[in-house]
Order: C-alpha cells, then structure tokens, then sequence
C-alpha cells in the first residue's frame, strides 16, 4: 500500500554509519521515516507519549522510547529529554521529520553537541532561514526575487508611509511565524496601523516574538515551492517544484508535482533561482524553497522550509527517488545522489490531505474515533498514516489523519485516480474531508489547472455540498436502519403468523 | 362445486354485501364519528385520539385483531359507541399483547356498564391466553348515573383489578400508559400494572380528583400537585416513567415491552401457510339470504382454511355435522360445522371427533349454523339427549383451545354443543347476518300464539285471532331485535363482528395468541353411554 | 410506530409496509423492496434493494453510524424523542459543537436568560465561538469552569425544564 514508484536508480556502494535512528516525531511521518530505515537495515528508535503507548509508530519502530510531557506535544518539544533518550537508547542520529523540533535551531545544535547526527541542516542555516526577515534579506542579496516589503518600526507613521508606498493590497506576516498564523490582507491604508499592531500582538502571543513585517500581496498567487537536496559544500540539485495552492485557512490540503500550465522558462527560473539560493546557503539535506506566483509570471521568494515536507511524496512519485533515504545519504558524508542533468520526471502526482474537520462548517476540527479504515491499493497510490483501526481523534494533535498521494501519467489521469480512490476510501467514525476534496478535484477550475491560494474561498458555494440524490439518500437510510439494532428488531423481530399476514384490521 | 354465476349466487352476494357494507358503516361509525366539540377539547390538549396512539404503540407492517368493535352500539341510546373502549390484540417491540384503551372522546372515556364488561372480557382473555397487556388509559372514571350497573356486582368494574391482580401472579405483564386522569378505580389500572408510563400536564393518577378531595377534607389542590406525573415518579413511586408528551409516553412503553421476554408457545404442529385456494369473497354468494335456507358449510370450509385443503372425518356418518383436519395460517386444527340440525349420529361423531382433536393437542374450531338436536319421540328413545349430553361433555372438558364462528344461526342447545359464549372458547366471532336465540323468531311467535290460542280456549271465551297476531307480531319483533348479531355484539355476546372474508386472519391470529398458554390437563367428566 | 432516522441532521421516517416474502420498506412516499439485508455489523457491507446489490461501509460509534456509499459520508443516528429534532424537553442543555476549552463564563446559575444571548465563550484550534441559550430561561448548572476542556457535543450548560402550562 505504501510503496514509492520506484526504488532510487542510484546505487550507493558506500555504508552507511548509522546503525540506529531515532525519529522525533509521530504519526504518519515517523511511520514513513521507518519505513525507509527498514528498507535500509537500520534499527529505528521512536519515541511517544504515554497516551499514544500504543500508536502505530510506536509499535512499527524497533524499539519505543516513552516522552514525558503535560501534553503530547509539549513532549515532542522538550528536545532535551529527547536528546537524552537518544542517548540512552544509542541512537546516532536523530530524524526530525517536519513541524516539533524540525526547524528548531537550537534544537539542531544541542544534538550536534551531543555526538548525534541530525539528518537535516546545521544549526546556523536552519537559523538563517527560520527567521523570515533574514531568509528573505539574504534571498534578495543573492538575486533571488522577493516581494516588496517594509519592516515596521517605531514610527508607525513612516512604516505606514513606506507601506503605502509600496502599494495596496499588503500581507502583514510574522517573522518568526508559519503555519498561517499571524498573517492578515491590509487593502487600504487606513487598515494599515490598526492590522500591524494586531499582528503584532498575536505574533508575540503565538511565537513569543512580536516582529512583522509588511510586503506586497500578490492578488491571486499561486503558491509554488521547489524540492532541494544541498550537500553542504555549496552543491546543490532540484527535484523539481510543486503546486500547493489549494489551501484553508492558510494551510496546504491538496499539493501536486509538476504545477499545473507552468511556462518551461518560468519553470527554469524558479527551480534555477531555489538552487542559487541553496548553494549560496552551502545548504545541506533536505529543504524546500516556496515562491509566490503571480498570474502576471512575476514570482516571489515567500521563505525557505528546512526540513522534509507533508507534501513529498508527489516528488518522490514524479522522480522515483526515496527523499528520505537521500536525507541520511547526505547526512552521512555521501553527497547529492545525482547530478541534475540525471534528475528525470514522470508523470503527474497528486496527494490529498485527509482531516478530521467539517468542509461545511468552516472546517472546524473534529473528533471521533477510526471506526472503520478501508483503504483502496493499487500500485500507483500511497495511503501514508499512522492510524489504527478503533484509534481516538482527539484535539491533542493536528488534524491531518494521513495523506492520499496518487499517481498517473498525466495530470488528468492522476485527477481521476484520486477522485476515484477518494470515493472508494472509506474512513469512518469521524468526519473528514474526503468528500471535500473530491469535489476540489472535480471542479472544472482545478482540472483547467486555473489555481491560486484563494480557491477554496472563490468557489466556496459551488464546493459546498449538494444534498444527495434522492436514490443515494433512500439507499443511505435503508443501509442506516439496517445497521441499527432497534431498527432490526422492528423488521425481524415480528413472530408468524402476523410477519406473513403483513397489516391488517378487521 | 359452486355456480358462481348462478341466480342464486348473484342474489346472495348482492344480500351480503349490503349487509357488510352496512356493518362498515356502523363499525366507521362506532369507531370515528364523535361530536366535534368532544374532538376539540382534546385537541387544546394536546392529546392523541385513541385509535391514533394505537397505531403508534403498534409495530408497524402489523396486523391487529380488534374485539368487539360494536359493543354498545345497541344500548345507552347509542352513546357508548365500542363501549367507550377499544380492546384488541396486536404486536408491539415483535411480542404479542392485548391493548386496551379508554376512548376519552366519548364522555370523557367514563366507564358505562358493558365498558366494565368490555374490559373485564378483555383480561380474562389476557388471562386465559397468558397475553401481556398494554393499557392506555385516559378516563373520567364510572358513569355515575349507571353506576350500579358498573360498580357492585361480582363481574362488574371490581372483577378488573381482581383480574389484574390474577394476571400478575400468572406473570403476565401489564403495562399502563396514563394519557389522562385515572381516578378512583381507574387509578387501580397504573397501580395494579408492572409498568407504567405517565405524561406530564395531562396523565394524573389519583383515588379522588381535586374536587373530591375539597369536598371531603376542604383541601385545596391541583390535578399535577395531587397526581401528577413529577409526583408519582418522583415521590410516591406509584408510576415509573414521566414522559413530556404522548410520544415520548409511547416510545418508552414501546422500549419497556422489548425488554419482556418473547413468549415460549405451546407446541403445535405448523406448517407453512397457504392462501386458500378459493377466493373468500365466494362466502358472500354461498350464504343465504333467508335464514330458513340450508347451504353446505363445507364450501365455507374451504374459503377459509389453506390451499381450501380439508381432511374430513367419517364422511360418510353423521352427515349433519361436519368434522375434519385443516390448517389456518398453517396451525393445524379440528373443524366441526353444522350441515343441518343435530342427531344421534352426528352427535356422537361430534364428541368422538373432539376426543381425538384432544388426543393429539389439535385446537377445535366451530363454524356454527345449527337450529338444534333433533327432537321428537325416535330420537329421543335413541337417546338424542344422552347424545348431545355427550357432545357437551366432551366440548366443555375439552383442554386444547377452542374457537367458535357464528356463521348464520345458533338457536338453543345447538349453541351448547358446538362451544357457544358459556364454554370457554378462548374467542368467539360472530358474522353480520348471524342470528341468536333459544328459538327462531317465527317460531318463537308460533309458539306464544299457540299457547294463547290454548289460554284462550281454555278460559272458555271467544278466540281473538287480532290480539293473537298482535302478539305474533310484537313476539315476532322483540325476537328480531334481539335475536340479531347487532344484539348479540352490542351486549359482548361475542368478541366482535367481522366480516366473513375476514375470518381466517380473524382466526390465525387468535390461534397464534391461545398458544401463549399451556395446554390443560387432558381428562374428561362422566359420558352417559 | 415509524421508525424515525435522522440522517445528517435530518429526521427522515421509514415505514415497515411488508415483511414477507422481502422486506418492503417506504420512505417518502416511495416504496423499497430490500431482497439482501447483509448483517448489521461494521466493514464493507452489501444490500440488495429492487435486485441491485448496493455496496457501502459502515461503522458504529456509540449510538451513531457512520457510512460511506456512492463516495458520499453520511452519519446515522436515531431519533430520541426527547431531543430538539423531536420538539421535546430537550432543549434544556447546550452542547459543545466542537471539542475545546472554555475560555470565560458570561452567567451564573440562576441568572435569567433570553434566547441567544451568550452564555460561555468557548476556544478550539484557536478559533473562538460563543455558547448561547436556545431559548428563554433560567441556568440549571454550568457543567465547566473556565479553563477546563471538553469534547463534542458534551452538555456544558443546563436550563431549568420549561414551567408547566395547565
């Protein structure tokens, strides 16, 4: 069910001197990350709170480490007890995966120091591009194109000049942020110092750091970013980019390789602009560059994400290459594992990610129990999760319950794979978004590839669901009543001769 | 082996559907026509009508059997239409039970004489057949002004609470769902139930109503303070359930009746049932327009029973009565049917036929048209009496269950033979052009102008043949009037009148509810040989 | 008695026309003859209605039923006649519409209240929303203080029962 396309075309001939790896993390990613170590002949270390003693990713890894914390995720963000156990536990390197600890960049350091490969940058460019003012300073010093922006400062009145300068609309996003979180659209410049000092507050709340900045907002952007590979010394190569526009509330739920109507030469420049910025870095392992793409072909270098991403399956479906399986090549001393001119492309991957959340109430999370876990194979689809069949949903973690990658030899074959395997995944006890995503999918604005990261908000009524057909609602409520014990008794409890003579009054 | 075309055919069918059409008519009348003020205040109520919480209460896709529908419907002038009751049997949560509800869209459900009898019928029947019972109760209480026809006697209002009691320590459950007031005795009904259901705001329970009460102790309370729901499920214990409508009343009843037990039935044979293969309809053109006339009850036979498949016993020997082995909806049963009077012959295959139905648990039925025993001097040197002593005998101790069907005449100790009211038949039926009596009303007019016609001699005056056929005449009249099956059914004679095509359903249902109870000892009283 | 569904917050009534020889169900007016019934368990399950096999999956939580048939979601619950669908008692309780934590108390026990005011604002996946009273009347119990987390459709606050009308 969950095999890449291909296994990498490289060889390795050298060994790799990681004979344990602990992954800091959970869920479906550790379940990934496992999977690849198993392939590799590496002992895998996961590590767990106590309410998740039995989690999937907690049985599948060779050995469990229990995390303490007042919450899960406090746990999984206490990286010295997890620096610690790796100790204990003999681990030599440490996995991050993506979101904890993985963009920490004290974090990176405290395991460097402690004797322990960290499969991912070093401490100092995590840092660099962690920071989104600095990433964006040190793009543009080194020609990568970046929007237009304003660092408020004391004097709100000339930030508001200078932003007004700039031009309406403007983002006001955080520095330290992501996820969404401490971004808003100021139209007008009357908004303008009111939507800063809201910012402001929330990104103090949030992060702990109340720096925003302003920059232009592209009207209708497409969100494109390019997968990377850098060893360190200052090579680097691209996997090629992919399309994640369609997004709620500023996050990714569906994310496709190649983009869709992307120009070869405005391809070209963007993946080539993702490498400048990489080598110039001296970036090593894993990361992947986001762009902002205007419907007038102008991109914008948004920031830089170091570490693996949810989205890369699609790149790994597209290139046959096992990402993760390069990020402890890299971080063993091996090097990138090809040249560029190597790196070929197949086809057209989608992937869809599955929440616990309700599409027609704003997506509101929500909570419940895996019931029920039909997953369709085929040898073109991966269901990449950690979850087990009676496993809760709680609030404890994101919503994201797995992801539906598929792949096809072009973009409307993928389409159709994935709305078809959508339809025949059954995930039951909580309400997701399956259905959702398969109206995305269907639309005629995602299949003209006609995409920006407002999508989901342009054609929120005609994505809304309809009610059923008639017929599918009468088979729902006779498939219902048939599965409820009340209902069953009333059918078949009836004795004879009355169940025969049917209704009748004298 | 009938002329469905015939003249005679065409003539009685024609008879018989009006008479059936108009048995509908009084039935839907009965059942549904109230004075709409009565409707009204029901309404500001937010009560359901009666027959409306029936159909709620029952599975749906069901059958009911409803008894006696026309109780009544000759007496009180016509105001106790069903005898303010509905009473029938039915399924609810898949088990068989006995519903009975007061109707209080006439007079305010108040209990007339023959609604006492109506609900006293209807739990010994619950007793009799170990039915479970679901009471809906929603009465003003007795009808004051008939209230020593309600009240004092051993079979009156008393005899309920005496049979509910009875019915519990059988352990047949009851359950009572209280939609209205149930006051002074009526408040016996919830009390004496192992269930029971009060709504809130309109259900009250209490031995005397407010009015009652500031009567007799000057205390000054409300119908909820003094009986209702929140009190008695939270206070006195005396109901078990609050429910804040009449649905949310039903459900629960509904769900505790699917936590009783399914009934273990008493064994018999049942096969696979089977339609007749005759159509039933032919009944109406098979019965006579005058009751002087005979017909071969064997036709009925087969327009009732499956696949019109009869097994008859000693064909060729007492000719008048006809016995043999049918199944109805697949139970196996003994029919006996009167092909005429009754004599020695017959008789004696009569109560030989209910030894053998005995012998092997087969539950008897009896589709009556019988005017009587043969009498006169041969038969009575014969022994006609012993005979049909013996007829008696053997139907009375009978101890498998018994179901009589009165099918066109049932007049003096005919009636006795072939299972009438007094011999605990577990049901008994009785179809629209059915008479009763201990003689014809001709005959009976006969009779009486004889015997004045003798006075009348023998006072040595004049023969005044006016005020002899005056007396014919009134004799003739009072007879019909109460010889009629309307008679009959009015004073719960019977458990109802259905119509006849109604009659296997009538009976499958029936069969299907006696075997709820064991079967008796088997043993007999003395036959005079 | 019908038997009464409510199907994504719908209340839909089946009823029972005939068992013999198939089960024959309406709805709607519409007349269904179910020949397959399958077993009433969860996984991948097939009916047959009118002779076409249907296929769907079903999994119980609790009282609810969730399923999955022509690549629609559907989630089953029957109907309890105390509950708001039915117009009974049971707009006596406010429940959580999603799992979170109560950020601060507007009433006490007690206090009056008309339909629609606030009675507890609530924070999930930090979004924010209000609880309000679905009609007038007066605060049984506050069943969370502020800071304490809940699921869904937990009862967080109770109203008196409705004063009785004679």
């Amino acid at each position: 069910m969950n095999s890449p396309l291909a296994s990498t075309p490289v060889v390795t001939a050298n060994v790799i001197p990681f004979k344990k790896i602990l992954i800091a993390n959970r869920g479906e990613i550790a379940c990934r990350v496992i999977r690849t170590l198993s392939a590799l002949g590496i002992a895998s270390v996961a590590i767990h709170h106590r309410l998740e003693a039995r989690a999937k990713h907690a049985r599948m890894a060779d050995q469990a480490v229990e995390i303490k914390g007042e919450t899960p995720v406090a746990a999984h963000l206490d990286g010295r007890q997890i620096i610690e156990a790796a100790l204990a536990i003999g681990a030599d390197a440490i996995h991050p995966g993506y979101g904890f600890l993985s963009e920490n960049a004290g974090f990176a350091k405290a395991v460097a120091n402690a004797g322990i490969a960290f499969i991912g940058p070093d401490a100092a460019t995590i840092a660099l591009m962690g920071d989104k003012i600095s990433a964006r300073d040190f793009a543009a010093a080194h020609g990568i194109p970046v929007a237009p922006s304003v660092m408020p400062t004391q004097d709100i009145d000339a930030f508001a000049r200078d932003a007004a300068a700039i031009g309406f609309p403007l983002l006001i996003k955080a520095a330290a942020g992501g996820g969404g979180k401490g971004m808003s659209i100021v139209r007008s410049a009357s908004e303008l110092t009111e939507a800063a000092r809201i910012a402001a507050s929330e990104a103090q709340r949030y992060f702990g750091d109340g720096r925003v900045y302003a920059e232009t907002y592209v009207e209708r952007p497409r969100h494109i970013e390019v997968q990377v590979l850098g060893d360190g010394q200052g090579n680097a190569i691209h996997l090629f980019e992919r399309e994640c526009s369609v997004q709620r509330r500023f996050q990714k739920i569906i994310e496709e390789a190649p983009a869709a109507n992307l120009a070869p030469e405005l391809r070209e420049a963007i993946c080539a602009a993702a490498v400048r910025l990489v080598a110039a870095a001296k970036y090593k392992n894993a990361g992947t560059v986001e762009f902002i793409l205007g419907a007038d072909g102008r991109f914008f270098f948004l920031e830089m994400n170091t570490r693996l991403q949810v989205e890369h399956p699609v790149t790994e479906m597209i290139t046959g290459l096992d990402l993760v399986r390069a990020q402890i090549e890299i971080a063993a001393g091996h090097g990138l594992p090809m040249a560029q001119g190597a790196m070929m492309q197949n086809g057209h991957a989608i992937e869809c990610r599955i929440c616990a959340e309700d599409p027609a109430r704003d997506f509101l999370p929500e909570t419940g129990a895996v019931q029920y876990l039909g997953v369709p194979e085929a040898d073109y689809l991966r269901f990449e999760n950690g979850l087990d069949p009676g496993q809760r949903i709680t609030t404890d973690f994101d919503p994201m319950l797995a992801k539906l990658v598929v792949h096809g030899p072009d973009r409307d074959v993928a389409i159709a794979r994935s709305i078809a395997a959508l339809k025949e995944l059954a995930l039951l006890g909580v309400t997701i978004n399956i259905d959702y995503l398969a109206r995305v999918l269907a639309h005629p604005a995602f299949r003209a590839g006609d995409l920006h990261t407002g999508f989901v908000a342009e054609h929120r009524e005609a994505l809304a669901v309809g009610e059923p057909a008639p017929e599918a609602l009468h088979q729902a409520l006779i498939a219902a009543a048939l599965g409820f014990r009340e209902f069953h008794d009333l059918a078949f409890g009836v004795p004879e001769p009355h169940a025969t003579i049917g209704r009748w009054r004298n | 082996m009938i002329n469905s075309s015939g003249a005679e055919f065409r003539r009685n069918e024609a008879h018989n559907r009006l008479l059936v059409a108009a048995f509908r008519d009084k039935q839907q009348a009965a059942r549904h026509t109230r004075p709409a003020r009565d409707l009204e205040r029901l309404a500001k109520q937010n009560k359901m009508r009666p027959r409306e919480r029936i159909e709620k209460l029952l599975d749906s896709g069901t059958p009911f059997l409803e008894l006696s529908s026309l109780a009544a419907n000759m007496a009180y002038n016509g105001d106790s239409p069903s005898a303010s009751s509905i009473v029938g049997i039915g399924i609810v949560s898949g088990r068989e039970v006995l519903v009975r509800a007061d109707d209080p869209t006439v007079k305010g459900g108040a209990w007339y004489p023959l609604t006492a009898k109506k609900i006293v019928r209807a739990l010994d029947i619950a007793m009799e057949n170990r039915l479970p019972v679901v009471h809906l109760c929603d009465s003003a209480g007795g009808f004051l002004q008939l209230q020593s026809e309600v009240f004092p006697d051993k079979y009156m209002a008393g005899r309920i609470f005496r049979n509910q009691s009875i019915l519990s320590k059988m352990g047949v459950k009851q359950l009572a769902l209280v939609f209205g007031h149930c006051t002074a005795g009526g408040a016996y009904i919830p009390g004496l139930s192992d269930y029971s259901v009060i709504v809130r705001g309109t259900g009250a329970v209490f031995l005397g109503g407010p009015p009652l009460v500031r009567a007799a102790t000057g205390e000054d309370v409300t119908v909820e303070e003094l009986g209702g729901a929140d009190m008695h499920t939270s206070v006195s214990g005396t109901c078990d359930y609050p429910a804040a409508n009449e649905d949310e009343a039903i459900h629960i009843g509904r769900e505790i009746v699917s936590q009783w037990d399914r009934a273990k039935k008493w064994d018999i044979q049942r096969d696979a049932p089977e339609e007749p293969a005759y159509d039933p309809q032919d009944i109406y053109g098979i019965l006579p327009d005058d009751i002087k006339k005979s017909f071969d009850m064997r036709e009925i036979i087969a327009r009732i029973v499956d696949g019109s498949r009869f097994h008859e016993y000693q064909p060729n020997y007492g000719t008048t009565l006809i016995c043999g082995y049918a199944n109805i909806w697949g139970f196996k049963v003994g029919i006996l049917a009167n092909n005429g009077v009754l004599f020695n012959d017959s008789s004696l295959k009569g109560a030989h036929f209910i030894e053998l139905c005995n012998q092997n648990n087969t539950p008897l039925v009896f589709l009556q048209n019988i005017t009587g025993y043969m009498i006169g001097q041969e038969y009575e040197r014969r022994g006609i009496t012993k005979d049909g002593a013996k007829m008696i005998m053997a139907q009375s101790c009978s101890h498998v269950p018994k179901f009589s069907v009165m099918c066109n005449g049932s007049f003096g100790a005919g009636n006795y033979g072939m299972c009438g009211r007094a011999f605990d038949g577990r049901m008994l039926f009785t179809w629209p052009n059915h008479q009763i009596g201990v003689m014809g009303g001709e005959q009976a007019a006969n009779t009486l102008a004889e015997v004045k016609l003798n006075q009348m001699k023998r006072n040595g005056g004049a023969v005044d043949q006016a005020e002899i056929d005056r007396l014919w005449e009134d004799t003739r009249k009072a007879y019909q009037e109460q010889l009629s099956a309307y008679y009959s059914t009015s004073e719960l004679w019977d458990d109802g009148m259905i119509d006849p095509v109604d009659t296997r359903n009538a009976l499958g249902i029936a069969i299907s509810a006696s075997l709820n109870a064991p079967l008796g000892e088997p043993g007999y009283g003395v036959f005079r040989f | 008695m019908v038997f009464k569904l409510v199907l994504d917050g719908n209340l839909h009534e089946i009823d029972i026309v005939r068992r013999r020889p198939h089960l024959v169900l309406r709805i709607d007016g519409r007349e269904h003859e179910v020949s397959g019934i399958g077993s009433y368990g969860d996984g991948r399950q097939t009916i047959e209605i009118a002779g076409t096999a249907i296929h769907f999956a079903r999994a119980h939580a609790g009282d609810r039923q969730f399923l999955r048939l022509d690549g629609r979601s559907f989630e089953a619950k029957l109907l309890d006649p105390r509950s708001v669908e039915a117009g009974g008692s049971g707009q006596d309780s406010v429940k959580a519409p999603m799992p979170g934590a109560v950020i601060s108390l507007h009433k006490a026990v007690r206090d009056h209240v008309l339909r629609g005011e606030t009675i507890v604002t609530i924070e999930s996946m930090k979004l924010q929303t209000a609880l309000l009273a679905p009609r007038d009347g007066v605060i049984a119990a506050i069943l969370r203080v502020a800071g304490e987390v809940f699921d869904k459709d937990e009862v967080i606050v109770r109203l008196e029962a409705p004063a009785q009308v004679n």
